[in-house]
C-alpha cells in the first residue's frame, strides 16, 4: 500500500497520459460541468455508504472492486484524484482505495477542479468509454484503521488523537486529549495546501510531529481523510484513522453518554458533594449530559429543572399523587432566591405542564434526585430521555380510549414506541432530539404538523392504520410535517419509528451541518426519496393509505366531554400550565376518589380527569381546585400557552408565566367588557421566550416571540408578532411585525381581536380572517396598536 | 400564507444568502429585521468585512458567541435565540457608529475637547509606544484606587505580532503591555471571562484600551445600561486607520525577507511602516500601503480614526517623536486626566493640523468604500433590508455561510 502524495495542476498536466484521473464528484456535475480530459467519474454517493455506521463509512470490498472495474481501473494504476470540495470526497476515495490495498501510486490534486481551471488547465465532456477491468479488493493488514479501543488506548498517551474539525465543533464536544487541527487550516485561501514550511510549523505548534504515531478522527469519516492524505504526503509515516470517528465515540457506550449509567453517577452525589462535587469530578461538560436523564441546568447556578415524561400524558393517578408532592417539596427556591416569594404570582413548589405532555419542575438540586428518582421508581414514573438528543416524549391523544370517535386507541401504540426508546444507548443520542405523535382521533389533537414524525388515522383495505408524516417541526426553519403516502399498521409503528431513527442517524451526521434535524433531510432529500430510502430501512412493503380520516383539528379539550362509555371527562383549563404542586396533588386525590384514577396532560398544557361516573361529576366539578382550574375559562386563559422563559431558561429574552397570566387576566376582563367573551371560545395567543419557539408561537392565532428593541434612546425587551396558525389548514403564522415593546402587546392583542370581530364574515374563522386580510394590512393594524411608527418595513409596497 | 399572496410582497430581500437549508422552506414568513447570528455572519464574517471589535460577543445576552480561536473571529457557540443584539451593536451591520459618535458626543461631550501633547514620567515613557501616556494614565488612576483594572494588550508568547486581551491590574502588568500591536484582541468580549479569573472583587470599575471601533461597541453598550459595560470606567481609543489580520501580517512581512519572531516592535506612522529588532535595528522600513491587503478588509469602511465615542483619545499624529497626542473628549476623561496629572508631562496645544488633515483624509477613504450612506444624523440602527439593500451587489455584499462553521446548538426545550 502506496501512502498518498499530493500534486499540482501543472504536474498533472504533464503527466496525464500516465495517469488515471478520477473525478469524484456527481455523475451530473461530471457530465454537465465538464471534466479534465481523460478524467472517469466515480462519485462519492457510491463508494462512500452512509448506512454503515458500526463499520465506518467504507463501502463493502466488493462493492468497491465493482465501482473501480467499471471504471475501467487497474490495482497498478497512478491515481489522481480529483473533486470540487477542496479535496475532502477525492482524499476520501484515495484513503478508500489505500485500505482495499490499491498498488498504484495515490494521489490528490492540490486545489482540486477550481486550482485546475485556475492554472489553465481544459475541462472536456466527452465521457470515455472505459473497458471493464477485473479489479479485485481486499482489505489490507496493515490498513490504517483503527477501532474505539486503539482510540482509547491513544487517549491513553500512545499516539496523538487529533479533531480534524472546526475550533468551534471542537469546543462543543471532542474526544478527551485530542487536539484540534481544522482540515481546512492546512489550505490557503485559494483552496490548495499551505507551503510545507508553514504546514510543518502549524502541526508541530500542535505537537503533531512526522515521528509520532497519530490518530485522525472528525464526525463521519469524510474531513479527516483530507489530513490523512497530507500527512502522508509530508512523509509522515504513522498515521491511522478512527473511521467510526466522534458519531461512533459518542454512540459508544461510554459512561458518560449512556442514560443508566448517567443516573447511577448523578445518584451517587446525593450523599457525596451534591452539584460542587459533580461539576469537580465529572467537569462542567457534564450539564450538557444530564440533559438525556431529564435534568436541565437553569439559569440559577447549581439548581436544575426536572423533567418528568408521561408517555402519551397519561399518568395514573398515584404518579401525579407523587409529582405534585415531589414539586410540593422540593422544586422550592433558596431564600437567596427569594424562597417562598420567589415567583411573586405563584409563589414557589409548583409546576409547569408542557406542550409535549411533560412535567417540568424547577429549583432540583443534585442532592435531591437521589430521593426522587426512588419515589418515581416506585409508581413507574420516568425522567430519562424527557430531554436531550433522543425520543422524545411521545405525544398522544389525550382523548385516547375515551374518544366515542376515534378510530385507533393509541395507548398501546405510544407505550410500545416508548419502551422501546427508554435507556437504548444506540438512540439515546442521535443527531438531534426526535420528536413523535400518534393520534387516534379525526382531529389531529396530537398536532401532527409539528412533529419529526407523526401518525395520524387512516385506513387500507378495510384495516385501521395510520397515515404518517415526517419532517416538521418549528424552532428555527419551521416546516410542516410532509405526507409520506405512507399507511403503517398499529403494529408496525414501532418498526418504523426505529427504520426512521436509523436513517437519521445514517444521514443526519451525514450532512455534516448546522441544520441536522430530521426537517432538513426530508427537504434535501424530497419526499419521494425520504420514502425510498425509509423503505431500504424498515422490514415490511411499504403501502398507501386508501382514506386519512383526519377531518379536523381540535386545539384544546377544556370542557365536560362524554365518554364512549358514557362516563365524563372534565379537561381543565391550566394557564400557562403552571400549578401549585399541592393543588395537582389534590387533583391526583379527585382522580382517584371520584374518577378512574387516571390523568391525562394535554399538548396545550392543561389537564384531562377522565372516567367521572355521572353520579360523582357534580362532586368533582365542586371541588375548589376544579373550580380554580375551572372548565369554562375566559377565552384568553383558555388560549394562553407560554414556554419557561427567562425566569429559569438561560436563553428566555423576555419573562413569560407570570406576564401572560396578567395578560390573559387582564384580557378577558376586557373581552367581558366588550361583549366578546362569549363570541370567542378561546384566543390562542402563544408566547415564547425566544425563537427556539417552546411555546409553538407558529400554530397559535396570536403568535409572540420574546426579542429586544432599540432606537436611538431606548433599548427594551420586546416581542415579534405573527397572526393566523391554523393546523387544520397546515398553515403556520406568518411573523407579520418584529420588535414590538413588550408592554404594548396587550394592546395589539385587543386591536386584532377587535378589528376580526367587527369584520369578519359568517362563521370565518380568525385563522381565516387574518388569510383574508393583506399581510400590510395585518401589519399597519399591529403597528398602530403598538404605537411603535408604522412597521418600518415590509408596509410600503402592494 | 397561500403562495400568490406572497408573490405580492415587497421586494426586500429575502433571508439568507445561500448554503443554509432552513432557506429553502417558506412556510413561515419571517418578520421584518428578524436577526440571527447566522445574518451577522453572513453580512460582515463571511463577508469579510469583521474588524475584531468583538462588539457582538459582548453584547449578546444568552453568551451565544464566542471567539474562534484561530481567527479571532466571533463565532457561535451556544444556540442563538434570535434576539438581533449582537446585530444592533456591530459597527459594521446594524451600528450606524457615525450617529452613535455624535449622540455619545451630545450627551457626555465635553464644550470643547481637549488637546495635549503629552508623555509620561518614568518608567512608563519607556514602555509606551510613544509617550507612554496611556501606560503612565492608567499606572496613575491604579494606584489611586480610581479604576481597578485596565483591559489592554500584551503579544503572544508564541505568535510574535498577535494581540491578547491582558487584564492589568498593577504598574508592573501596565509596563509588560505597553506599547502598539497592530493586531485585535477581542478584549472587549472576553471582559466577563478575563474578571472571572482575577480577584476584583464585586463591581470592579476597568479600564477599556482599544481601536476606535472597540471603543465603538463598549459606548454603545453603555449607552442602552447594557450589562456586559457595567464594569468599564474609563475608554481610551488607539488612534487608528487600520488594524490588521494576523496571519496575513505575518506572511506579508515574511514574504519581505523578515523573520517575525526577531521584531520587538512596529510602528506605523506617517504611512511609514517600520519594524525594529530587540537591539533597536531597523529591520523593515517600508509605506504601509503595501500592507494594504494585510489590514482588515472592514476597517476600510470606518471613518472613526480619532476613536470619537471615547473618553480619551490617544495617537502619535501630530506631535514629535516621544509624545503622544491626547484628545480628552468628556467629563469622565477629564477626571482621569487630571487625576493622573503627576505622571504625566502635558501640554495643551491647538488640535494639530496633521491629526485633521488624517482624520479628514479617513473620512473620505470610509465614504468612498461604505456601500451605505455615511450620515451622522440617520437613526442608529440599520435593519437587515436596509444593509442588503446598500451592500447586495457590490464587493462587501454578504456571502453564504459554511454551515459546518455555524454549529447548530441543543435548546432548552
Ligand atoms: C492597530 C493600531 C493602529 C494605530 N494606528 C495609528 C495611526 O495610524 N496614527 C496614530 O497616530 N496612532 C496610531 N495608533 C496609536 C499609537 O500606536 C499608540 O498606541 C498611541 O499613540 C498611544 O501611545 P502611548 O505610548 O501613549 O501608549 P502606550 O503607553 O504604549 O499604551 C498603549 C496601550 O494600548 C494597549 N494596546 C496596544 N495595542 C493594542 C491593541 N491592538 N488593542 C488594544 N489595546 C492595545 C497596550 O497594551 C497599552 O496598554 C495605532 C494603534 C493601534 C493599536
Ligand atoms: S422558547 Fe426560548 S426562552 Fe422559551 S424555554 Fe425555549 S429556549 Fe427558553
Ligand atoms: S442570541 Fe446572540 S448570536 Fe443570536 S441574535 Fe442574539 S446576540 Fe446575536
Ligand atoms: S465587526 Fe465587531 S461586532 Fe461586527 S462581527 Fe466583527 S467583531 Fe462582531
Amino acid at each position: 500500500m502506496s501512502d498518498p502524495t499530493v500534486v499540482s495542476p501543472s504536474w498533472l498536466e504533464a503527466h496525464c497520459e500516465s495517469v488515471t484521473v478520477v473525478d469524484v464528484r456527481s455523475r451530473r456535475d461530471y457530465e454537465d460541468l465538464g471534466h479534465v480530459p481523460g478524467a472517469v467519474n466515480v462519485p462519492a454517493a457510491e463508494f462512500r455508504d452512509p448506512s454503515r455506521v458500526a463499520a465506518g463509512k467504507l463501502p463493502s470490498a466488493d462493492d468497491f472492486a465493482a465501482l473501480l472495474s467499471e471504471a475501467g481501473i487497474d490495482p497498478d494504476d497512478s491515481i489522481v484524484a480529483v473533486c470540487d470540495e477542496q479535496g475532502v470526497n477525492a482524499a476520501r476515495f484515495l484513503l478508500t482505495a489505500a485500505v482495499y490495498g490499491h498498488d498504484g501510486r495515490l494521489s490528490l490534486l492540490d486545489g482540486g477542479l477550481a486550482a485546475w481551471l485556475e492554472d489553465g488547465g481544459d475541462l472536456t465532456d466527452e465521457t470515455p468509454d472505459p473497458t471493464p477491468t477485473s479489479y479485485e479488493a481486499e482489505l489490507t493488514d496493515d490498513a490504517p484503521l483503527v477501532d474505539r479501543q486503539a482510540v482509547e488506548a491513544a487517549v491513553e498517551g500512545d499516539a496523538i488523537v487529533v479533531d480534524t474539525r472546526t475550533p468551534a465543533e471542537y469546543d462543543q464536544s471532542h474526544i478527551p486529549g485530542a487536539v484540534q487541527v481544522g482540515w481546512e487550516d492546512l489550505l490557503d485561501e485559494s483552496g490548495r495546501l499551505r507551503p510545507e514550511d508553514e504546514l510543518e510549523e502549524l502541526l508541530a505548534a500542535k505537537g503533531i510531529r512526522p515521528e509520532e504515531r497519530i490518530v485522525l478522527y472528525c464526525n463521519t469519516a469524510r474531513r479527516l481523510s483530507h489530513t490523512y492524505v497530507v500527512l502522508g504526503d509530508l512523509g509522515y509515516e504513522d498515521v491511522a484513522f478512527y473511521e467510526g470517528s466522534l458519531t461512533d465515540w459518542v454512540r459508544s457506550e461510554a459512561a458518560e453518554w449512556n442514560p443508566v449509567e448517567l443516573e447511577a453517577r448523578v445518584r451517587s452525589y446525593a450523599d457525596a458533594g451534591g452539584f460542587e462535587a459533580m461539576i469537580e469530578e465529572l467537569g462542567e461538560d457534564v450539564t450538557n449530559h444530564l440533559k438525556l436523564i431529564g435534568l436541565y441546568h437553569q439559569k440559577q447556578e447549581g439548581y436544575f429543572m426536572l423533567r418528568t415524561r408521561a408517555p402519551g400524558g397519561i399518568l395514573t393517578a398515584e404518579q401525579a399523587s407523587v409529582i405534585g408532592e415531589v414539586a410540593d417539596e422540593f422544586a422550592r427556591a433558596p431564600e437567596e432566591y427569594g424562597g417562598p416569594d420567589q415567583n411573586p404570582v405563584f409563589g414557589d413548589g409548583y409546576l409547569d405542564l408542557t406542550t409535549r405532555q411533560d412535567v417540568q419542575m424547577h429549583w432540583i438540586r443534585i442532592r435531591d434526585v437521589d430521593e426522587i428518582w426512588s419515589r418515581y421508581e416506585a409508581v413507574g414514573l420516568e425522567t430519562m430521555q424527557a430531554c436531550g438528543n433522543s425520543v422524545r416524549n411521545v405525544v398522544g391523544c389525550p382523548a385516547a380510549g375515551i374518544d366515542p370517535n376515534e378510530t385507533v386507541d393509541v395507548r398501546p401504540v405510544v407505550e410500545r414506541v416508548s419502551e422501546r426508546f427508554l435507556g437504548d444507548p444506540h438512540y439515546a443520542n442521535l443527531p438531534r432530539k426526535f420528536k413523535i405523535s400518534v393520534t387516534g382521533c379525526h382531529e389531529n389533537c396530537a398536532r401532527a404538523q409539528i412533529q419529526d414524525l407523526a401518525f395520524t388515522p387512516a385506513i387500507r383495505d378495510g384495516r385501521d392504520g395510520f397515515a404518517v408524516r415526517a419532517g416538521g417541526g418549528l424552532s428555527d426553519g419551521p416546516r410542516v410535517a410532509s405526507d409520506l403516502e405512507l399507511f403503517v399498521e398499529p403494529d408496525r409503528v414501532e418498526e418504523l419509528v426505529e427504520a426512521v431513527a436509523d436513517l437519521y442517524v445514517d444521514y443526519g451526521s451525514y450532512l455534516d451541518t448546522a441544520v441536522n434535524r430530521l426537517r432538513f433531510l426530508v427537504e434535501e432529500l424530497g419526499v419521494e426519496r425520504f420514502r425510498e430510502e425509509l423503505a431500504s430501512y424498515a422490514d415490511f412493503e411499504f403501502e398507501t393509505p386508501d382514506e386519512v380520516l383526519t377531518t379536523d383539528y381540535r386545539d384544546d379539550h377544556v370542557g365536560v366531554h362524554e365518554q364512549t362509555d358514557g362516563r365524563s371527562s372534565v379537561g381543565l383549563n391550566v394557564p400557562t400550565g403552571r400549578m401549585g404542586g399541592d393543588e395537582f396533588r389534590e387533583l391526583a386525590r379527585l382522580a382517584d376518589e371520584l374518577g378512574g384514577g387516571e390523568l391525562r396532560l394535554t399538548p396545550n398544557q392543561n389537564l384531562l380527569v377522565p372516567h367521572l361516573a355521572d353520579e360523582r361529576l357534580e362532586s368533582f366539578l365542586e371541588a375548589s381546585v376544579v373550580d380554580r382550574y375551572g372548565p369554562d375559562p375566559g377565552p384568553f386563559s383558555r388560549g394562553i400557552v407560554t414556554c419557561t422563559g427567562r425566569e429559569f431558561c438561560n436563553y428566555g429574552i423576555v419573562e413569560t408565566k407570570n406576564r401572560a397570566i396578567r395578560w390573559a387576566r387582564d384580557l378577558d376582563e376586557w373581552s367581558e367588557a366588550v361583549g366578546i367573551a362569549d363570541e370567542r371560545e378561546a384566543v390562542r395567543v402563544h408566547l415564547s421566550g425566544c425563537s427556539a419557539s417552546c411555546a409553538q408561537p407558529q400554530i397559535a392565532d396570536v403568535g409572540l416571540r420574546g426579542e429586544v428593541y432599540r432606537d436611538d434612546y431606548e433599548s427594551g425587551r420586546a416581542a415579534d408578532v405573527g397572526l393566523g396558525g391554523d393546523l387544520g389548514n397546515d398553515e403556520f403564522i406568518d411573523w407579520l411585525v418584529g420588535k414590538v415593546p413588550i408592554d404594548d402587546v396587550p394592546a395589539v392583542v385587543r386591536a386584532v381581536t377587535l378589528a376580526y370581530e367587527t369584520d369578519r364574515d359568517e362563521g370565518e374563522t380568525f385563522a381565516e380572517w387574518t388569510r383574508r386580510r393583506s399581510d400590510v394590512e395585518l401589519r399597519n393594524l399591529v403597528s398602530e396598536a403598538a404605537g411603535t411608527k408604522p412597521a418600518a418595513i415590509g408596509t410600503e409596497a402592494s | 400564507m397561500p403562495a400568490d399572496d406572497r408573490s405580492a410582497t415587497p421586494a426586500v430581500p429575502t433571508k439568507g444568502v445561500g448554503g443554509d437549508p432552513r432557506e429553502s422552506n417558506d412556510d413561515v414568513e419571517e418578520a421584518p429585521g428578524k436577526i440571527w447570528f447566522r445574518d451577522l455572519d453572513e453580512a460582515v464574517i463571511e463577508a469579510d468585512r469583521c474588524v475584531q471589535c468583538a462588539s457582538c460577543v459582548a453584547a449578546c445576552p444568552s453568551d451565544s458567541i464566542g471567539i474562534d480561536a484561530e481567527e479571532k473571529r466571533p463565532t457561535l457557540v451556544r444556540m442563538c435565540t434570535g434576539c438581533s443584539r449582537c446585530w444592533d451593536f456591530c459597527p459594521r451591520s446594524g451600528l450606524r457608529y457615525e450617529r452613535l459618535i455624535q449622540l455619545a458626543g451630545e450627551e457626555r461631550g465635553l464644550e470643547e475637547p481637549e488637546t495635549y501633547a503629552a508623555r509620561a514620567t518614568g518608567g512608563p515613557a519607556e514602555a509606551g509606544q510613544d509617550g507612554g501616556v496611556v501606560t503612565g494614565l492608567l499606572a496613575a488612576l491604579l494606584e489611586a484606587g480610581e479604576i481597578d483594572g485596565a483591559v489592554v494588550a500584551r503579544e503572544s508568547d508564541e505568535q510574535p505580532l498577535r494581540a491578547d486581551a491582558f487584564l492589568a491590574t498593577s504598574r508592573e502588568d501596565l509596563l509588560e503591555a505597553g506599547g502598539s500591536i497592530y493586531t485585535q484582541t477581542m478584549g472587549l468580549g472576553q471582559i466577563e471571562d478575563l474578571l472571572a479569573d482575577a480577584d476584583l472583587g464585586a463591581e470592579p470599575d476597568l479600564a477599556l484600551v482599544g481601536t476606535p471601533c472597540t471603543i465603538q461597541g463598549a459606548t454603545a453598550l453603555g449607552r442602552y445600561g447594557h450589562e456586559p459595560a457595567d464594569p468599564i470606567a474609563l475608554t481610551v481609543a488607539l488612534m487608528c486607520t487600520r488594524s490588521f489580520e494576523y496571519d496575513r501580517l505575518r506572511s506579508r512581512i515574511e514574504s519581505l525577507g523578515v523573520d517575525p519572531e526577531r521584531i520587538e516592535s512596529l510602528d506605523v506612522g506617517g504611512g511609514v511602516l517600520t519594524a525594529v529588532d530587540d537591539a533597536g535595528e531597523l529591520l523593515l522600513e517600508t509605506d504601509v500601503e503595501s500592507f494594504d491587503a494585510a489590514g482588515l478588509r472592514g476597517c476600510d469602511e470606518c471613518a472613526d480614526f480619532v476613536g470619537g465615542g471615547a473618553d480619551v483619545s490617544v495617537g502619535s499624529v501630530g506631535t514629535d517623536e516621544g509624545y503622544t497626542t491626547v484628545v480628552v473628549r468628556t467629563n469622565n476623561g477629564r477626571s482621569a486626566w487630571n487625576r493622573a496629572e503627576d505622571a504625566l508631562e502635558a501640554t495643551e496645544i491647538e488640535r494639530p493640523e496633521p491629526l485633521e488633515r488624517l482624520a479628514e483624509w479617513n473620512r473620505r477613504r470610509a465614504e468612498s468604500v461604505l456601500p451605505r450612506g455615511f450620515d451622522p444624523d440617520a437613526e442608529v440602527g440599520i435593519t437587515y433590508e436596509d444593509h442588503r439593500r446598500a451592500y447586495d451587489g457590490t464587493d462587501r455584499e454578504p456571502q453564504p455561510l459554511n454551515p459546518a462553521r455555524v454549529h447548530q446548538y441543543e435548546e432548552w426545550c
